[in-house]
């Protein structure tokens, strides 16, 4: 696609490709229709007494497969660019190719794709046949992160079809995961609460939801530095990502060993946007799948 | 003279066969790549291909050492089903600053061209040191020592900078002179993300016009 060649090297390539077409078809053809071409020479040399030297041109289909292949190479320089800037009776190009079979391509499937935009997502969900699209298309892009059924993979990777939105479960909120991605940000939290600290509230989030929260010796420090986020009740925000601590559900993971590593290290997931990688279509069908 | 007497005049005469010989078998290159050696265009970058940092250029050099391009293609061709599947394709443009090319020509795995933001940091991590983590059929090889060497043992980058400038990449002497800087305390996993988080992000559908 890289744009036609201009000025001298254009007419560097056409002269150079004509006059070499020019000079095979005239040598061609003179060796089968030349002059002296079917005259015997009498001076050819004689090898060991009987090897002799013969000049019979080559099998005279030989000619026509040489001759339509030129011919050929004319007609395709007529049509299709080749010919420096010259860009072809059909004005072909890669570009234009690709555009043009996009249109192709938008307009096929146009149809089904207008059905979907009018469906409500309980139609959809009700559609086994859109289903099993969504569930290929989150096999593809998807499940490599979130696992091949959904349900979370490596610690790192949250499950989706759990009752624990870290992000909200309202089409909307999913919808905006999708398309815009989602960067979890909580900060290591070592300098603020420092090693007892940290011992201290990590117990009282593993506890949080329970009885024995109450009046626990991290309560303190956790309404102080962790509540903005988590909620005084550890009920999560989901304008924030902040996850529900009051659970069983954890995607890092809910042993003490590991929520102290959260808070020492902080936790920083990502997910990645996929507004631009796939269409309206197929994220509506992701929505579907997700918010059942 | 006709064809015939030509052919014996030079099968007759072997310098004048070595000579014709030369010239026709140079018609072909005169014809393809020297005007494409003259095309400015092809040397352009796209408005926003910049030369790779020092992190990315360690982190290529590690791609290609790790043979990377041997299952993996860096060229989304022209036709639908690669860019409904990888993206927009790929464009001369792009490439100016690779030195050589990754392109390949095998997909034992999908083409990287596009890979740029498509994952998160965390996840090429875990993948490149066990593939099988996340993907549980996964034939792609673990990388495990990736995550234990130094990058800054990966070769002599300010040479490296300093080489490439000469051939006409913009490096700035400060540039240059922070490179190893740069490097400090990072392993060779993490130049080789910053690598592929870069892959085929120069690139913006604006510019598609430019056909
Ligand atoms: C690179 C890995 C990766 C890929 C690929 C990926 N995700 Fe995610 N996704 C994540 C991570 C990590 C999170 C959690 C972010 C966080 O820590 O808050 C997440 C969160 C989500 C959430 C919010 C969950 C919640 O609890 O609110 C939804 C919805 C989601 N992903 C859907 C998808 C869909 C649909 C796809 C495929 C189109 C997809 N993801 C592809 C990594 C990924
Ligand atoms: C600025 C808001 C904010 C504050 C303040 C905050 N967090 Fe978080 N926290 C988050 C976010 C966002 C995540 C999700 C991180 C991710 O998904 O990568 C999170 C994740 C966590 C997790 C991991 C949960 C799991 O499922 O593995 C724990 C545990 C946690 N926080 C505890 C705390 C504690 C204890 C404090 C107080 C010391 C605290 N957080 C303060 C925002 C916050
Ligand atoms: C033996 C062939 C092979 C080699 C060598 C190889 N890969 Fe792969 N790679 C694969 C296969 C197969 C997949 C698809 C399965 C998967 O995701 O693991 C893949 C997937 C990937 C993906 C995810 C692509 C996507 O769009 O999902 C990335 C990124 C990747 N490889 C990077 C690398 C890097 C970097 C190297 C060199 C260090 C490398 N690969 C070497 C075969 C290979």
């Amino acid at each position: 696609m890289a744009d036609m060649q201009t000025g001298f090297w254009a007419g560097w390539i056409a002269v150079l490709t004509l006059v070499s077409l020019a000079a095979m078809g005239w040598l061609v053809w003179s060796i089968y229709f030349g002059r002296d071409s079917h005259e015997e020479t009498p001076e050819e040399p004689v090898w060991d007494e009987t090897l002799e030297e013969g000049h019979r041109p080559p099998p005279l289909w030989w000619f026509w497969l040489l001759f339509g292949a030129m011919i050929f190479s004319l007609i395709y320089l007529i049509f299709f660019p080749g010919l420096g800037s010259y860009s072809g009776l059909l004005d072909w190009s890669q570009g234009a190719r690709m555009a043009d079979s996009m249109e192709n391509f938008d307009a096929r499937f146009a149809e089904p794709r207008a059905e979907v935009a009018a469906m409500t997502l309980a139609e959809i969900q009700n559609d086994l046949n859109l289903m099993d699209t969504a569930e290929r298309i989150f096999r593809r892009e998807c499940s490599v992160c979130h696992g091949p059924d959904g349900r979370g993979q490596a610690n790192l990777f949250p499950n989706l079809h759990d009752v624990d939105w870290q992000w909200g479960a309202s089409p909307e909120q999913i919808e905006q995961s999708i398309r815009g991605g989602r960067r979890a940000n909580m900060i290591a939290w070592q300098a603020v609460l420092g090693e007892d600290g940290i011992d201290r509230v990590a117990e009282y989030v593993q506890v949080l939801g329970s009885d024995a929260a109450a009046g626990h010796e991290g309560a303190t420090q956790y309404q102080q530095t962790c509540a903005a986020c988590h909620g005084a009740d550890g009920s999560g925000n989901v304008a924030l990502g902040a996850p529900r601590l009051d659970d069983d559900i954890w995607l890092y993971g809910g042993d003490l060993a590991t929520i102290r590593e959260t808070l020492q290290n902080g936790r920083y997931g990502v997910m990645p946007a996929f507004g631009e990688r796939l269409d309206d279509f197929q994220i509506k069908l992701l929505i579907a799948l997700l918010a059942r | 003279m006709n064809g015939l007497s030509l052919h014996r005049k030079i099968e007759e005469n072997t310098g004048l066969l070595i000579f014709g010989i030369l010239v026709v078998s140079a018609i072909g290159g005169l014809v393809q790549l020297v005007p494409v050696l003259n095309q400015d265009s092809l040397e352009e970058p796209t408005s926003n291909t910049r030369p790779y940092s020092a992190v990315e250029l360690t982190g290529r050099d590690i791609y290609m050492r790790e043979g990377c391009s041997v299952c993996h293609s860096q060229q989304i061709r022209p036709l639908i089903a690669e860019v409904e599947r990888y993206g927009p394709y790929s464009r001369a443009g792009e490439f100016v600053y690779d030195r050589p090319f990754m392109w390949g020509s095998k997909r034992t795995g999908p083409d990287l061209h596009r890979i740029g933001g498509k994952y998160s940091d965390d996840w090429h991590r875990l993948h490149l040191l066990d593939p099988r983590a996340v993907v549980a059929e996964s034939i792609m090889p673990a990388y495990p020592w990736l995550g234990e060497r130094e990058a800054s043992e990966a070769g002599n980058i300010t040479a490296k900078m300093r080489g490439l400038r000469r051939l006409g990449h913009p490096y700035t002497d400060e540039e240059i002179a922070a490179a190893e800087a740069d490097l400090e305390g990072l392993k060779e996993i993490d130049t080789l993300i910053a690598y592929l988080q870069l892959l085929g992000t120069n690139f913006n559908e604006e510019e598609e016009t430019n056909e």
